[in-house]
């Protein structure tokens, strides 16, 4: 079983509605083979960051090295890649899948 | 850190003295008008458990190193600043209203400073003392309200020149264990469902008012302190209804009290200054920094809420998609953001004070207040500008349920077809408690008043340097050379 942490950015003025990406990802992790875990219980395979804009206060370098990858969302944006709000859980579901598929083959 | 319910037992285990319409209460916690302001206060607490809030609203102690409210921590650094400010604005917006445990949270960053400038200086205890008591505040998660503004008398006197002496809060006796006090401090935010109270002197003082230059830490419920709760608009409406209250779950300010202190004895280990007249002007100076800072992420999370209340009001009566609506709204968010630029920005600049912690700058955190004495109140009259007459008009929670009357209120009350009465009823009554009255003073008033912001912002102005740059470019007098 996979283990993925989320860490959030403190969802002071987001953009995006942080609370229910949170909850969809605990919806679906069953699905991808996966229990979400805190953070600070260590040997985590995927670190999904949620930040509710670009300014993306969760991204930080303490919070990354605490996990084999991450996946980061700031605001519209995954991965770099603007997303819009509708689309964002399919494509951080997809996201997700990548990671755990490539976790699989190494 | 406590939870919410953890947090009002602990208010269950005090017995302080409140009084309100002339009775004494006998439960904070249960009574009615005091219950919002609770709830307000218990999601400072709870938001630090929800993993959506947890980054702002927790921090690691820099005492300890353990994890604690961030409402118990003294900033360590620029990122702590804009923190709180972040923090303020997403508490602003769940509870719509004033959750009260900022007021405490600065002064104790402000004493923190200065406790360590009087040692420095008179070789005295004061910063360990409060170590002390910071250490027990972080590891019990304390709602320390701040108690800084004396009655004052007559304005014109010195606190030692007054004609009744307790017009500011002074020391009447000084003893082995302890100071006796006497005195009152005016406007406490949160003051009737804290744990304690730290108090602090309210104005910069000379070696005559040695005296009133004193500042402690007294439990609520400590022998000879005595709340008064003031009074707010409406404020019967939390006794006798729910959705006139329009925020019936976190109220419409903070709910501040008048502290009597009737002879109380505060044992030592609980004074931070005594008689050390020349550092009460920086203690005063460094809170109202630290509490100015604030209000463009409170007021703002706030404003962000009313926003949308205005636009849901606007769309349940048709008119969301007038031009003039809109560009009213857009000017609500401009104003509203232009605050929180300003709670940044004196963040971003804020610097280290000798003893370590962090302060926000201090022109631009009276620029900050300054605003928001103005914008809050052009937010509120551009939604009621948008909300209309019935603002003022609206028919009780009583008649909408009425056999009688009932149906004429719900089918003329009603505006779009889509929504029901009820519903444009509630987002009335929300904008009411949000912009008229009590609120619009908190946001005049709370920090100091517009006046004493001015006041800071000549004082830090530099207006000799901006003589010398006009000076420059008009050529006049000696011309300083650039180093090229």
């Amino acid at each position: 079983m996979h283990r993925v942490a989320v860490k959030y950015c403190g969802s002071c003025n987001p953009q995006v509605d942080l609370s229910r990406l949170g909850a969809e990802l605990a919806g679906m992790a069953t699905e991808l083979g996966a229990a979400i875990v805190p953070l600070e219980q260590g040997d985590i395979d995927l670190v999904v960051i949620l930040c509710g804009c670009p300014r993306a206060c969760g991204n930080k370098s303490e919070v990354k090295a605490r996990a084999r990858r991450f996946v980061l969302v700031a605001g519209h944006c995954l991965d770099g890649k603007p997303v819009s709000e509708e689309k964002l859980v399919l494509s951080l579901r997809q996201h997700c899948l990548t990671f755990i598929d490539a976790a699989k083959d190494t | 850190m406590k939870t919410g319910n953890q947090y009002r037992e602990s208010l269950r285990k005090l017995n302080p003295q409140v009084y309100l319409m002339g009775e004494k209460i006998a439960s904070v916690v249960d009574h009615p008008a005091f219950v919002p302001h609770i709830n307000a206060a218990a999601l400072t607490y709870d938001m630090a458990w929800a993993p959506e809030f947890e980054a702002l609203l927790t921090t690691k102690s820099h005492l300890t190193g353990e994890k604690i409210n961030r409402y118990t921590h003294i900033h360590q650094s620029h990122d702590d600043l804009i923190a709180k400010v972040k923090m303020l604005r997403a508490l602003g917006q769940q509870v719509g209203s004033c959750f009260q445990r900022c007021v405490g949270h600065d002064g104790m960053n402000a004493v923190y400073s200065v406790t360590y400038d009087i040692d420095q200086k008179k070789g005295t205890q004061y910063h360990k003392r409060f170590l002390d008591f910071l250490k027990r505040v972080q590891k019990d998660d304390l709602m320390i309200s701040g108690a800084m503004t004396d009655p004052k008398g007559d304005r014109s006197l010195s606190p030692s020149k007054q004609k009744d002496p307790d017009s500011y809060v002074h020391v009447i006796e000084k003893r082995k264990d302890g100071i006796v006090v006497n005195g009152a401090k005016a406007h406490i935010t949160g003051g009737i469902n804290s744990h304690g109270h730290l108090v602090m002197p309210t104005i910069g003082m000379k070696a005559e008012d040695a005296d009133y230059a004193v500042c402690f830490y007294v439990p609520v419920d400590a022998p000879g302190v005595i709340h008064v709760f003031g009074r707010q608009t409406n404020d019967d409406r939390k006794c006798s209804c729910t959705m006139d209250q329009g925020n019936p779950e976190y109220g419409i300010v903070g709910g501040e009290a008048l502290v009597v202190l009737e002879k109380v004895f505060v044992p030592w280990e609980h004074v931070f200054m005594c008689g050390e007249y020349e550092f009460a002007g920086d203690l005063v100076e460094r809170f109202a920094t630290a509490h100015r800072q604030n209000y463009g992420g409170c007021k703002t999370g706030v404003s962000d809420a009313l926003v949308g209340a205005t636009l849901l009001l606007a769309e349940s009566q048709g008119s969301e998609k007038a031009a003039h609506v809109r560009e009213k709204l857009v000017e609500m968010v401009h104003l509203g953001e232009t605050l929180y630029a300003c709670s940044i920005a004196c963040s971003c600049q804020g610097y280290a004070m000798p003893a370590g912690n962090f302060m926000a700058d201090p022109l631009l955190a009276n620029v900050t207040k300054l605003n928001v004495t103005r914008n809050v109140y052009e937010i509120s009259r551009l939604a009621h500008d948008i909300a209309g007459g019935v603002l003022a008009t609206t028919p009780s929670e009583a008649d909408l349920r009425s056999p009688c009357v009932g149906k004429y209120v719900s089918k003329y009350l009603k505006g779009v077809d889509t929504v029901p009465a009820e519903t444009r009823i509630k987002l009335v009554r929300l904008l009411e408690g949000m912009t008229c009255g009590t609120a619009l003073v908190e946001a005049l008033h709370g920090a100091g008043s517009p006046q004493a912001q001015r006041i800071m912002i000549g004082r830090q102005a530099n207006l000799e340097r901006k003589k010398r740059l006009a000076q420059k470019l008009a050529k006049i007098g000696d011309q300083p050379k650039l180093v090229c």
